[in-house]
């Protein structure tokens, strides 16, 4: 007897249908055998199918079982397919229709019941474009599954309750699909006010968060970057529709989405240890993962001590700096994940970091300093649109001006006029590939960011006096278009350009 | 190509020879290797100039007036070619068209610290002297270092200590002055940093504290060339002269005085940024400073 029951595989963010086979022959001697390329976790499926049906009491049949996965040339991995197969065998014993139009995807556990499984979503987004209506998934990952609308999305308690459904004895209602409270985006543990001084930072941060820019912190340890790192997270503006989409597929294809959970509406913040490995950190492995750049994707990557990360690994990020996205060769497969991610990244001066201390002595040599500094490469460098140093802050400098508000702004107030920069942008941008300034290419900014003949003198101007190179000119322009939308304008003015100039590039050089 | 003057070519500068008469033969330079302009002249009224290896923006800025002024009325400026305090020395006389003398502490081909390649070429076309006692490629070691300062101070009537912590190669360079029997200028600083505690020491043994270069020239019985006029701006913007009142006091940062005048940072940001571009200020490190 020969049953097929279909489901997909997920090879990176693409999402291919897979049929499970399943023959139960009477002839030759009983046994179980997987064979398409099923890797270990799958084959070890074996086991807990065969466990799981003897736990819901039902004979597991004593005949020779071979299961197929088509196509056979596609490599699958994970635990996802315990439920087709389980289900297969099942509905050969208990002789019950496998439903049209229903892809079906689940771990199994020994007493039956059904797991939480990466890559809901995926399918769904799958059965959606391919005209599939029925979804069985384990009832944890059914709700990430039911964010995609039109389908009927089942939430599979445990073997004996979908066996009975598919008998027509109970009904599985289709769950509704519930959003999730996000409170915060992932990484906040300060709030902006929590932060005395740093008055020229925070406001960096604001026009970083405001336009997706690329933004590095120079300073002396203790001055408090990793705490404005930290805040920035908090005044993120949240993703939209299209980016929320885009987030939760990498999410759910590395696993990343909890039991219950629902689309990612929050802008991730993802810190990753100095020591990471490259793989860890762009993605890779034999079967490529995706790595922090593209779990950072739409959101912020923050690297803490940006000159103690190994060269190659900060050359590696060059290309997804550019191009928003990364694709992974290798031998069996080439898997394209995207990164479009903001970089902040903060770094010490010199090897003892007290560079630019104001009382502290710095005592490395000139030379000690210079091949420090070279560690972070003139083309990352360039790639950053903010460059901002960040002196520590004496404690005395506050006494008595600890009540004035103005300069101690709530994280959430920052957040809202980041928000509706962020909307002027995305208005601006409407039918373009983009949605944040530091996102336009040279065509964009010709046609968004016209310059008047006295704006365009400053800037000129400044490249002189400052050397920019003809990348940081650019860059200059796409960062005083953010400051006219914090602003509220729609022509960049004198007053932007010169603000915009504040962060400008400093070879960070000390006396 | 290197040459050389031994201790017994009339060449050989009269004013070292006069130092260390008093002292064992064996401690002048035997031999002088040189590449560039030698004659007379140049050794006629030589400044030793010499500061910290991590001069603060006030050494740098004090050692530019200063210098400018000296090297402009002619004398020449002699230092150890070390980057920090010598390399500002060195570069604000080459700047005004004045002749520096660089002792090196290594051999005379070979150029140290390398980062400074452009400034040696510079010293060189504008009429300057490169000395050393060491001939070939010699690597600089500590005890060279101790012997270039020597010279440093043989060369000269007189030595102006910029910035120079308490134990540091420029007070080396003034004890040696001082057995020699020279001039000792010295920049006084700030009592709060660490590289004004050696200067100050120095002013307390009897140096002059400098506070204008006529001080020097006068010495030298020079009269100053031109008298620098007095910078002075007037922006017609409040805000601006508000900030270049508070500058004048000392450096600040941004955040500093945006908290003093209670403006948004981001309105302050565009007046420094306006002003940077004007030539009215300048910002290094995070901290702005008047030019």
């Amino acid at each position: 007897m020969l049953i097929k029951v279909p489901s997909v595989v997920n090879l990176g963010l693409e999402t291919i249908k897979v049929d499970i086979e399943i023959n139960l022959a009477n002839k030759g001697l009983p046994g179980f055998e997987i064979v398409g390329l099923a890797g270990k976790a799958v084959d070890e499926s074996k086991e807990r199918v065969r466990t799981a049906i003897v736990s819901s009491e039902v004979d597991f049949p004593q005949k020779k079982i071979t299961v197929n996965m088509a196509p056979a040339d596609v490599p699958k991995e994970g635990s996802m397919y315990d439920l087709p197969i389980a289900l297969g065998i099942l509905s050969s014993v208990l002789d019950f229709p496998i439903p049209q139009k229903s892809l079906f995807l689940g771990e199994l556990s020994f007493d039956g019941s059904l797991r939480h499984t990466k890559g809901a979503f995926l399918m769904a987004l799958f059965a959606k474009e391919n005209g599939f209506v029925n979804l069985y998934v384990p009832k944890d990952s059914a709700n990430e599954a039911a964010a995609i609308k039109g389908l009927k999305v089942f939430p599979v308690e445990n073997l004996e309750q979908i066996c009975n459904h598919l008998l027509g004895k109970i009904d599985i209602y289709p769950i509704t699909y519930k959003q999730g409270k996000e409170e915060k985006t992932s990484g906040v543990e300060f709030d902006m006010k929590e932060v005395l001084g740093q008055e020229q930072a925070k406001r960096a941060m604001e026009i970083a968060a405001s336009g997706g820019h690329n933004i590095i912190m120079v300073g002396s340890p203790g001055s408090g970057k990793t705490m404005l790192a930290r805040a920035l997270a908090g005044i993120l503006p949240p993703l939209n529709e299209a980016e929320s989409l885009e987030v939760t597929k990498i999410y759910s294809a590395s696993g990343g989405i909890p039991p219950g959970g629902s689309l990612i509406t929050m802008r991730q913040f993802r810190a990753p240890h100095h020591t990471a490995s490259l793989a860890g950190l762009v993605g890779g492995g034999s079967k490529p993962q995706p790595g922090e750049i593209s779990l950072a994707h739409r959101g912020v990557l923050f690297l803490d001590e940006f000159n103690e990360f190994p060269r190659t690994i900060v050359e590696a990020l060059r290309q997804p700096l550019e191009d928003g996205h990364l694709t992974i060769s290798r031998s069996k497969q080439r898997i394209t994940y995207p990164a479009d991610f903001m970089l902040v990244a903060s770094a010490n001066p010199c090897p003892c970091g007290y560079a630019m201390h104001p009382k502290k002595s710095c005592n490395c040599s000139q030379n000690q300093i210079q091949k420090y500094q070279k560690r972070i490469s003139g083309p990352i460098l360039d790639r950053i649109d903010l460059h901002i140093s960040v002196m520590p802050v004496d404690a005395t400098e506050f006494e008595g001006n600890q009540e004035k508000s103005e300069f101690l702004e709530a994280s959430e107030k920052i957040r809202q006029r980041v928000i509706q920069a962020r909307q002027r942008q995305e208005a601006r941008f409407a039918g373009e590939q983009i949605c944040a300034n530091s996102q336009m290419k040279n065509s964009h900014i010709k046609k968004y960011c016209k310059l008047a003949n006295d704006v365009e003198e400053i800037l000129r101007q400044a490249s002189l006096k400052f050397q920019l190179s003809a990348r940081s000119y650019m860059k200059m322009i796409k960062v005083a278009r953010t400051i006219a939308d914090l602003d509220g304008a729609d022509e960049i003015a004198i007053s932007h350009m010169a603000e915009a100039l504040q962060y400008k590039p400093k070879n960070f050089e000390t006396a | 190509m290197a040459e050389a003057v031994e201790t017994t070519d009339n060449k050989y500068p009269k004013v070292l020879k006069e130092s260390l008469k008093n002292l064992i033969a064996s401690q002048g330079p035997k031999k002088l290797y040189y590449k560039g302009n030698w004659s007379e002249e140049i050794f006629e009224n030589c400044l030793a100039v010499v500061g910290s290896r991590h001069l603060t923006y006030y050494g740098r800025k004090a050692t530019e007036q200063l210098v400018t002024e000296c090297a402009a009325a002619g004398l020449t400026i002699v230092s150890g070619f070390m980057y920090g305090g010598d390399e500002a020395a060195h570069s604000a006389t080459v700047k005004c068209g004045g002749k520096t003398i660089a002792v090196m502490p290594c051999g005379i081909d070979l150029i140290h610290p390398g980062t400074q390649k452009k400034l040696y070429q510079e010293i060189l076309e504008k009429g300057g002297l490169i000395i050393s006692e060491y001939e070939g490629v010699t690597q600089p070691q500590t005890f060279t270092y101790v012997q270039r300062d020597r010279i440093v101070a043989g060369l000269c009537k007189a030595v102006l200590v910029t910035e120079a912590a308490l134990e540091s190669g420029s007070l080396i360079t003034a004890s040696y002055a001082k057995k020699y029997g020279k001039k000792i200028f010295a920049l006084p600083g700030p009592i709060t940093s660490e590289l004004s505690k050696g200067t100050i020491k120095l002013i307390k043994e009897g140096a002059y504290p400098v506070t204008e270069a006529k001080e020097i020239l006068d010495f030298y019985k020079i009269t100053p060339t031109h008298k620098k006029a007095n910078k002075s701006f007037i922006t017609g913007n409040t805000l601006e002269d508000k900030i270049i009142e508070q500058l004048k006091r000392e450096p600040l940062k941004a955040d500093q005085l945006a908290r003093m005048f209670a403006v948004p940072v981001a309105k302050l940001g565009t007046s420094l940024s306006l002003m940077q571009l004007k030539g009215f200020i300048n910002c290094e490190n995070g901290k702005y400073y008047i030019n």
